[in-house]
């Protein structure tokens, strides 16, 4: 019975689709497939130019790391990479069910796409 | 000297014999007199009259200390002689203003405690009581302090026993009062006899002064003492003597009570406090072991097992009656110190438990004359119904516990800075012991009054009732005299102080 | 007559807070209310104006018991915090406009207010007082957030007064070992008074194990609530470190394990607004650590630092606040594709994950490029500082995972929920468009960053814009969104769960909590033991105390006249053994 009445509710925010705000039209854009796939090359664009233009003007007061040329681009990459990396195992070791300390958790919508197929691509 | 100028000459000279020949003359008028309200109003003036007497005497010996007033003209040792002094001024002061008010008081309470034919004697006997009170503590003489012991005791045991129209358990209890009284006095007197044949007089001053040239004497004097000191003990209620207390002050008039808590057993610790210090001396041996074995042992064995009974009574003049005895014993360790800090605070005890426990027992007596209760129970909700009795019952009952800014406190810490200088410690824990006891039994009281809530009657809530103002005048007289002791307003609680160091600078040297 | 330039400004503040309590409710009113709200603010920054006319002002002396306080004092540092709690005071105030309730209103001007006159008071007792004021005045906002929040608004009052406590002891020592001086200067931790102070301050600020209020409270709370939360109590600390604590060793550790660890939470955390409290404490971190390093540049930096950071943290929070009230969620699993519907919420919200990114023309870029470089220099001295260093870089990344790309990506990008709603609230919008034209404007390279450095305490002449500085950090962001992409593609970046992720507090929530469970069961069985055995013992002596003493008890029988009579015998022979024998 709730489930039948969430998917309902779903049903009409689904409907609402085509409300979407003015301002957000021009850029509808960005939620194309298309887009998103290559969205990579901004910033690896990006990050090759600025490896560059690094060669061209070195730290003024360098850190001993700073003798590696694209030195901060390498820490952010690896930083980057080890931080998301370690998702898996620390979630495995301090998630917990929601309700675990039993105290009501914190705020739900109305309604939850958590259980909808529909919802994900 | 200006105060002097409101009493007439007549009083310095005859004023002490006046104070004795007065209600005993009186007290025969009054037994005669046909009309009941003459007789109350004859009995007023002259606790009256003798009040004023009595202040004059007292603001006399202040300024001019010691009065000799010989009887008759014959001077001692083979006359009479009467003394107003340091120790005995405050107390006849004390007597006749706790006589006046309680007369006031008996006003609206005799209506329904004493049938009307039995009110002329019953203010006859009051008078002759009274005066037996007063010639215990003025005369000078050992023998006319028997003579008076007995017409006050007669007369009381009288009193006691007109109860009986109230509660016929007071005819019991007179009867055993009796037993025990004339067995007192029979010791007492058996004393004097014995200290007769030591000394061979029987003025007071003149057996001071033999015994303490004999250095205390012989066996004689020494069982003299001996049977003295219990005669007393049985008057004072000292803690094993005092069976006879609570059934006396429990069935008697209201009114008599009130006068017998308030005088009666002071006058007897008077006499105790006479013959110990004056006629004998606590440098005698035997008389320091007595001080120091029998009247301090008494005074804290009293202390506790009086207030543990106090607490479990569920009548309150019982209560009051046993607090009695604890609050004796307060008063006895005081004397049993012996030093001058020990009797001062045991004589301040004395006046300020006469005020307060006159107070207690005058809105206790309210009680009973507005709804004829007297459990602890049936107090349920007297704050509502009786406001202003319930606040002098209150302030009483505070100054008993010795709550700051009441005379309990002030006579209460004195008695512990003596036995403190004493490094008596165990004293001062048994005072601070009992104390907590008294807060038991007091409060019990008092929150039944304050929280419960007043009986219905007929469905619907009792409304208030307050005690006439002839009950109520004396009870606030007494319950603000012993807020003013505490805060020392106008001075009342210095001079309270002050005449009880003079009286123990004259009890420990000389006549001063 | 009093001068009302003695008067402590943060008093104004609390002073509408009362009126606001007080006024009763009603439309009119709920005007007045949200005047207050908002002109409060301005009129005690006018305030502060007034008084602020020389380089250090000391007023409102007050001498009780011998210890004199200083109730007012204004210099170059406290005065950039009493500004700039004034302007955030003002930006809540607008994005809470909406909302008809005084509980928030009230608590908020007096938080506020406490706040503003905890950093310009002038001696450690005023600021206790303050302190503890702090404290209980926003324990209102955690509460508002409905039934759930109970548990953590008791919490987060229980830490905070005992924080109060802690610095009150500490103050106290403190001043034995300083002549009974209760002036606020530099502290250290040359005694016992000092560190309990730090440790007050530590649990204020949200030192690694003192932190999990933070992460606790503030998410919980209502969607005002939280942003106005954000914004005064951690600063009020980093501030009383500012004073206090100036190149003190042991804080520029502090601050770098503080950087580092939060962003570990923040990833796996689905709740947005609890990854938004961890990047809070992160952002602490880096403001810690300069006040460590304790250089003029570094000083420079945090100060910097906290002042943009207030604003951009709140534009965050106000942007997942605007989104909580048209979803009703901030879970991350629960949202996504939002900019159809929100889309200017989703602009001011990537202003400002870029402020704190640190993205050049972006508010970040210029003060924390000042702290990190704050640190390299004195690395040269100190080898060590150089782990620091790095750990702070790498600390950087992690700000630009959690704030700068998970926030914004989740909440507006990401997959679509399907969630249609309306755009946030005008009044939000207002909010938020200030603050973030404050982030672009303070990092304007042409005047803008400039009038930032001109409030700053000591001169500065650093250069933000130079071509290293620009080019380094924008290779350390470029790389950051390239590994996030490539990650994503692969599809080893995490999915959001929905989840409880334990941290630091599940010592006393979970595992405290058992321990006290089992003491109390323990206890409870032992004391019906007790009882019954103190009932059992109180009952029979009070049966033997009644059957003794009592009327019907045998003491106090109607004993018959024979009996006292042989009683009083008794007594004349003890009397008599007494006086002839005893010596």
């Amino acid at each position: 019975m709730s489930l039948i009445k969430k998917s309902n509710q779903l049903g009409k925010a689904i409907d609402k689709q085509e409300d979407i705000h003015p301002f957000a039209i021009p850029f509808l854009w960005l939620g194309k497939k298309k887009v998103i796939d290559n969205f990579i090359w901004f910033p690896f664009s990006g990050l090759i130019l600025m490896i560059l233009i690094g060669f061209l003007y070195p730290q003024k007061h360098p850190a001993p790391w700073d003798v590696v040329p694209g030195s901060w681009a390498l820490i952010g990459f690896v930083s980057y990479s080890l931080i998301v990396l370690c998702a898996k195992p620390l979630t495995f070791l301090l998630a917990r069910p929601e309700s675990y300390y039993g105290e009501g958790g914190l705020l739900d919508p109305e309604f939850s796409v958590e259980n909808v197929e529909d919802g994900h691509d | 000297m200006s105060s002097m100028s409101l009493f007439p000459q007549w009083i310095f000279e005859q004023g002490p014999a006046f104070l004795i020949v007065l209600p005993l003359l009186m007290g025969a008028v009054t037994a005669i007199l046909p009309n009941r309200s003459m007789a109350w109003w004859v009995t007023f003036f002259v606790t009256l009259i003798c009040t004023y007497t009595a202040f004059g005497l007292f603001q006399h010996i202040y300024f001019d200390g010691f009065l000799l007033y010989t009887m008759g003209g014959w001077a001692p040792p083979h006359g009479i002689s009467l003394i107003v002094d340091g120790l005995s001024a405050p107390i006849l002061l004390l007597i006749s203003v706790m006589a006046m008010l309680t007369v006031i008081y008996a006003l609206p309470s005799s209506i329904s405690e004493i049938e009307p034919k039995k009110r002329a004697p019953f203010y006859a006997a009051f008078l002759i009581c009274f005066a037996g009170l007063m010639g215990m503590v003025i005369t000078g003489d050992a023998f006319n302090v028997f003579v008076f012991l007995e017409v006050s005791s007669i007369s009381t045991y009288v009193l006691v026993a007109m109860g009986a129209a109230r509660d016929r358990r007071s005819l019991a209890a007179a009867y055993n009062y009796l037993i025990m009284g004339s067995i007192g006095a029979t010791f007492f007197v058996i004393g004097l006899g014995f200290l007769f044949m030591e000394t061979g007089t029987l003025n007071m001053a003149e057996m001071s002064a033999i015994l303490s040239e004999l250095n205390g004497g012989t066996r004689v004097s020494k069982v003299g003492y001996g049977f003295i000191i219990v005669g007393l003990g049985l008057k004072i209620a000292m803690f094993p003597l005092h069976t006879w207390l609570p059934r006396a002050y429990a069935y008697a008039p209201t009114k008599i009570t009130i006068f017998l808590a308030s005088t009666a057993t002071k006058a007897a610790i008077y006499l105790l406090l006479r013959f110990t210090f004056t006629v004998f001396d606590p440098s005698f041996d035997y008389i320091a072991v007595m001080l120091k074995y029998l009247i301090m042992g008494a005074a804290i064995v009293g202390m506790v097992l009086a207030s543990f009974q106090a607490i479990f009574q569920s009548d309150v003049r019982r209560v009051l009656a046993y607090s009695s005895v604890a609050q004796v014993g307060y008063i006895l360790l005081g004397i049993g110190i012996a030093t001058s800090s020990g009797l001062a605070a045991g004589y301040l005890h004395l006046l300020n438990h006469a005020i307060i426990k006159g107070c207690l027992f005058i809105s206790v007596g309210a009680f009973w004359y507005r709804f004829g209760i007297t459990r602890v129970s049936d107090f349920s909700g007297l704050f509502k119904t009786m406001p202003l009795t319930m606040g002098a019952f209150t302030l009483g009952g505070l100054s008993l516990v010795g709550v700051p800014f009441t005379a309990g406190f002030v006579s209460k810490v004195k008695l512990i800075l003596a036995a403190a200088e004493q490094e008596m410690w165990w004293a001062v824990l048994v005072i601070v012991f009992s104390s907590v006891l008294a807060i038991v039994y007091i409060g019990r009281i008092i929150i039944v009054a304050y929280f419960g809530s007043p009986p219905k009657i007929n469905g619907s809530t009792f409304i208030k009732n307050e005690a006439p103002f002839m009950m109520l005048f004396p009870m606030w007289v007494l319950g603000l005299m012993s807020i003013a002791i505490g805060v020392n307003a106008f001075g009342i609680g210095d001079g309270f102080v002050s005449a009880s160091e003079i009286a123990a600078s004259v009890l420990l040297g000389g006549r001063g | 007559m009093i001068d009302i330039l003695q008067i402590n400004p943060g008093i104004w503040l609390i002073l509408s807070g009362i009126i606001c309590t007080l006024v009763p409710n009603g439309p009119l009113t709920q005007l007045t209310r949200k005047c207050l709200v908002i002109g409060a603010p301005v009129f005690t920054a006018f305030m502060i104006t007034q008084i602020f006319t020389s380089d250090i002002v000391v007023a409102g002396l007050i001498t009780i018991a011998d210890i004199e306080l200083t109730t007012l004092r204004i210099d170059s540092l406290s005065m950039v915090w009493g500004y700039l709690f004034c302007l955030i005071g003002v930006l809540n105030g607008i994005f809470g406009l909406h909302e008809k309730c005084r509980i928030t209103d009230s608590s908020a001007l007096i938080y506020s207010g406490a706040a503003i006159a905890g950093v310009l008071s002038g001696d450690l007792l005023t600021l206790f007082l303050f302190w503890e004021l702090t404290a209980i005045s926003s324990v209102f906002l955690v509460w508002r957030g409905g039934e759930h929040a109970y548990a953590a608004g008791v919490r987060y009052l229980a830490l905070h007064v005992l924080s109060g406590v802690i610095l009150l002891i500490g103050a106290v020592i403190h001043a034995r070992f300083n002549g009974g001086s209760y002036v606020f200067n530099h502290i250290g931790l040359q005694n016992l008074g000092g560190w309990l102070i730090l440790l007050a301050i530590g649990i204020k600020c949200g030192f690694p194990f003192l932190h999990m209020w933070m992460q606790d409270a503030y998410p919980k709370a209502s969607i005002t609530g939280t942003v106005i939360l954000s914004a005064f109590t951690t600063k009020m600390a980093i501030y009383t470190l500012a004073r206090g604590y100036v190149g003190t060793e042991i804080l520029i550790y502090i601050g770098a394990v503080m950087t580092c660890f939060p962003v570990f939470f923040a990833l796996v955390e689905n709740d947005l607004r609890r990854v938004l409290s961890f990047s809070l404490n992160n952002q602490l971190g880096f403001m810690v650590c300069g006040i460590g390093i304790g250089t003029e540049l570094a000083i420079n930096g945090v100060v910097g630092q906290v002042f943009v950071h207030v604003i951009f943290k709140s534009l965050l929070f106000m942007s997942i606040g605007a989104v909580i009230y048209r979803v009703g969620t901030a879970k991350a699993s629960e949202l996504g594709g939002l900019f159809r519907s929100m889309p200017i919420t989703a602009l001011f919200c990537l202003i400002g994950a870029g402020s704190i990114a640190a993205f050049p023309l972006l508010a970040a870029f210029v003060t924390k490029a000042m702290i990190i470089s704050s640190v390299i220099y004195e690395a040269h001295h100190n080898s060590v500082l150089y782990l620091i260093a790095a750990m702070l870089l790498f600390a950087s990344a992690g700000v630009m995972e959690h704030s700068g790309i998970k926030v914004p990506y989740f909440t507006f990008f990401s997959h679509d929920s399907g969630r249609r709603v309306k755009e946030a609230p005008w009044n939000m919008l207002v909010a938020m468009g200030l603050a973030a034209s404050l982030c672009i404007f303070l990092a304007f390279p042409w005047g803008g960053y400039q009038m930032l450095y001109d409030l700053l305490p000591y001169e500065a002449d650093y250069k933000p814009y130079t071509v290293d500085h620009v080019v380094f950090q924008l290779q350390l962001l470029f790389a950051a969104i390239t590994a996030f992409c490539i990650l994503k593609k692969s599809g080893l970046y995490p999915a959001e769960k929905r989840s409880e992720i334990l941290d630091f507090d599940w010592f006393y929530r979970k595992c405290g909590f058992h321990i006290v469970k089992s003491i109390n069961r323990a206890w409870n069985a032992l004391d019906a033991r007790l009882f019954s055995t103190t009932r059992d013992v109180s009952n029979s002596i009070n049966r033997r105390l009644y059957g003794v003493f009592s009327p019907i008890g045998g003491f106090s029988k109607t004993a018959p006249s024979g009996l006292s009579a042989v009683m009083t015998a008794a007594m004349l022979i003890l009397v008599l053994i007494l006086v002839y024998f005893v010596r």
